[in-house]
């Protein structure tokens, strides 16, 4: 009595209970064993295939370079441009009037300049020195436990904590 | 530095960060157009279908369990979906007009095809779509024959009769005398 292909593909697949009695067989069989032999060899031929590359990099498609750069809208670059070029040509049209009024304006002295800067900066500081805070009233004493510091603390620490929880969440 | 794991770079892609998803996609796309080219043996639908497979992948993500592993898991999708599409396609003869077709084509096939990887790839391409995602999941992504029937939804029973006919049928057509 021969084994059946079923007892033969199940041993290979190592699949079956009855290894023992299965390999007991094919030790006195020749046929078995030359049948076993070939569905190896079918086994092996469909492992040897060879792994084949992709012809297109499906992954670029996951790869959001495109989102980080969003082009502007067309009117927004036509505008920008515009306003540029009008720009360019009025600071062309007037330089020669603003040549003309150069001189007529007059700059003060470096030295001008700063004793008028010292000047006011000595009246903000006498200002400031006699400036008084309104009086306050007198407020009772604030007596804090540091169970009630602790408990205020972990409060504020799950509540930070919850927060960024609700932030990190997925956006769906 | 070392390279974040497949369940890093799901938990970051489900928090949006489709780089991640990305990485994941460079990770296995190779051997998800493996699995989809040895169902269907054509190269543009493989490539159809190995992105459709990342696409429910992607979809899936938020309920995918994190104790599995991400490449099995793309694989079997992968499969699954190429079943579906052969099926659709009802590109699938019963499996005697199958084999009659083949043995009046097996002779000018044998001289077309030189490569042995080629007469494999044909001889795989012969079979019923059924027949072949088993096989695909038996010796390729070495599921036992109790996960097979779990991820085809079929009888145990029928596992077995479609991978022992698939075998005689390959062993058939690549053992033939020339």
């Amino acid at each position: 009595m021969h084994l059946t292909e079923e007892q033969l593909n199940e041993y290979l697949d190592n699949e079956t209970t009855e290894r023992a009695q299965i390999e007991s067989h094919l030790s006195t069989c020749d046929e078995c064993a030359a049948r076993l032999t070939a569905l190896k060899t079918l086994f092996a031929e469909l492992d040897s295939l060879p792994e084949l590359t992709l012809s297109r990099n499906i992954a670029a498609r996951f790869m959001p370079q495109g989102q980080l750069t969003p082009q502007l809208p067309r009117w927004l670059t036509l505008t920008a441009t515009l306003q540029a070029a009008v720009a360019l040509i009025t600071l062309i049209v007037a330089a020669p009037f603003v040549m003309n009024l150069l001189p007529a304006i007059e700059i003060p002295s470096f030295t001008d300049v700063f004793i008028q800067l010292q000047s006011q900066w000595i009246t903000w500081f006498d200002v400031l020195s006699a400036f008084q805070l309104p009086t306050t009233p007198q407020l009772p004493a604030l007596e804090i436990s540091s169970l009630m510091l602790s408990l205020t603390l972990a409060g504020v620490s799950m509540l930070w904590l919850v927060g960024n929880g609700l932030l990190l969440r997925k956006q769906s | 530095m070392t390279a974040p794991t497949d369940r890093d770079l799901i938990l970051l892609a489900r928090r949006g960060e489709t780089e991640a998803f990305g990485e994941l996609v460079t990770r296995y796309q190779t051997s998800v157009f493996n699995v989809c080219y040895r169902i269907l043996h054509e190269r543009g639908e493989a490539d159809d279908l190995v992105q459709e497979s990342f696409m429910r992948a992607y979809d899936r993500l938020n309920t995918f369990d994190l104790s599995r592993e991400f490449g099995p898991w793309i694989r079997r999708v992968a499969a699954n979906l190429c079943l579906n599409h052969l099926e659709s396609q009802k590109v699938t003869a019963p499996l005697d007009e199958e084999r009659d077709a083949d043995e009046r084509q097996r002779p000018e096939k044998q001289v077309e095809v030189k490569e042995r990887s080629e007469q494999i790839r044909g001889a795989l391409a012969s079979l019923p779509a059924q027949y072949r995602v088993v096989v695909e999941l038996r010796h390729y992504q070495e599921l036992s024959y109790d996960e097979i029937a779990s991820e085809m939804k079929i009888p145990l029973s029928d596992v077995k009769s479609h991978l022992f006919r698939a075998r005689k049928i390959l062993a058939e057509k690549l053992h033939a005398p020339d």
